[in-house]
């Protein structure tokens, strides 16, 4: 025994989990900063499936409202363009996107073109080591103000959390075929209070529809 | 139908709560013979977990006989008498196919908030406060139970 232990729990700088880590040399990445007006997010997971299932799952872009939180519809309208309709409380947005890279069972990348909202985004799938299926790494990001960011945030789902619980959503829909929900469940007398936390929670947020996918 | 709702601090109460209904392909309904109280239960009674909210029913450990089962429900049929475990699993995660149930990834809505508190989310819990999934508890009735998708 040469020293003592010499404990000091703030010795390094943890990064801020604001996301599903994503690691790298077994340590997790801080979460990207916001830059140039952009909101950034980047979060990864680990789905037991093939890298082409997930791939083909994502692919289908009319299939994203089984998964995708608060989206109602989308329309494919061409090779690489959709049209996306979004509703958040009473507000809809809609907006068209196009795939700007498609590599089969590897990696899709779309930005919008037009419409409400301004985003980019990319999705990665990788082999993940040990046969224990593949890794999706998302990586988004959005151009909206900051006081349109606070009042999602406060009344839905902050857009940095909503691509983390889509990419949570999308986990539980490949594996399962079905999405965990407690919206519908019973429960006694909720308070003021109660309520104002479910909306904080963004419990009242609805849950993906998930309609079964593939038998059991 | 009667469930033990949370109401505030050492604060429990029966209330007359909506009965429950299948929500997923794989959910049942069980009628709940027997229910017992945890040690655990006590953290909750006394308010040291957050995220319990008023209104929240109670109870992890119960068991009963089948009432109705989801669409694709195999392994189970209305009259079975089943004892429900704590954790809810979906047997077709990384972990639930280490039979790790507890660290289910794929049964717990409100994963973001257990991961603010511990880094990585829990499997859901029934009746264990909203950072655990805020599933309503056995400490009723009828129970909205989950039955894993496990292939044999």
């Amino acid at each position: 025994m040469s020293e003592p232990l010499n404990e000091s729990p703030k010795a390094e700088e943890l990064p801020t989990l604001g996301s599903a880590g994503v690691m790298l040399e077994g340590r997790y990445l801080p979460p990207p900063e916001d830059k140039d007006g952009k909101i950034w997010i980047r979060t990864s997971t680990r789905v037991e499936a093939s890298a082409d299932e997930l791939y083909a799952i994502w692919r289908d872009v009319q299939s994203a409202p089984l998964w995708q939180e608060q989206i109602t519809r989308v329309a494919k309208t061409g090779e690489a363009t959709s049209h996306w309709v979004m509703q958040s409380g009473d507000k809809t947005i809609e907006w068209d996107s196009e795939v700007l890279a498609d590599e089969p069972g590897h990696r899709i990348a779309w930005r919008s073109i037009d419409g409400e909202s301004d985003n980019a985004g990319e999705v990665i799938f990788e082999v993940a080591p040990g046969g224990r299926g593949t890794m999706v790494t998302v990586l988004q990001e959005f151009r909206m103000g900051k006081l349109a960011s606070a009042w999602e945030t406060f009344v839905g789902r902050n857009p940095k959390q909503a691509v983390i619980e889509n990419l949570r959503h999308f986990k539980a829909f490949a594996e399962t075929g079905e999405i965990p929900r407690i919206q519908g469940q019973p429960h006694g007398g909720r308070g003021l209070i109660a309520g104002i936390k479910e909306s904080m929670y963004s419990e009242k947020v609805p849950t993906p529809p998930a309609l079964n996918r593939k038998a059991s | 139908m009667k469930a033990l709702c949370w109401i505030g601090k050492s604060t429990v109460e029966v209330q007359t709560v909506d009965d429950p209904r299948i929500l997923n392909p794989h959910d049942a309904i069980i009628k709940v013979t027997r229910t017992a109280i945890c040690g655990s239960d006590l953290h909750l009674f006394n308010g040291f977990i957050p995220t319990m909210e008023e209104g929240d029913i109670l109870g992890h450990e119960f068991m009963g006989i089948v009432e109705e089962v989801g669409k694709e429900v195999t392994n189970l049929k209305r009259g079975d008498r089943v004892v429900v475990p704590f954790t809810i699993a979906c047997g077709r995660c990384g972990f639930c196919k280490k039979k790790i149930w507890s660290a289910c990834d794929n049964t717990n809505p409100n994963a973001h908030l257990m991961e603010a508190a511990y880094g990585y989310s829990g499997s859901g819990l029934f009746g264990f406060s909203h950072m655990m999934g805020g599933y309503a508890g056995g400490q009723a009735q009828y129970v909205l139970s989950l039955s894993p998708i496990l292939d044999h």
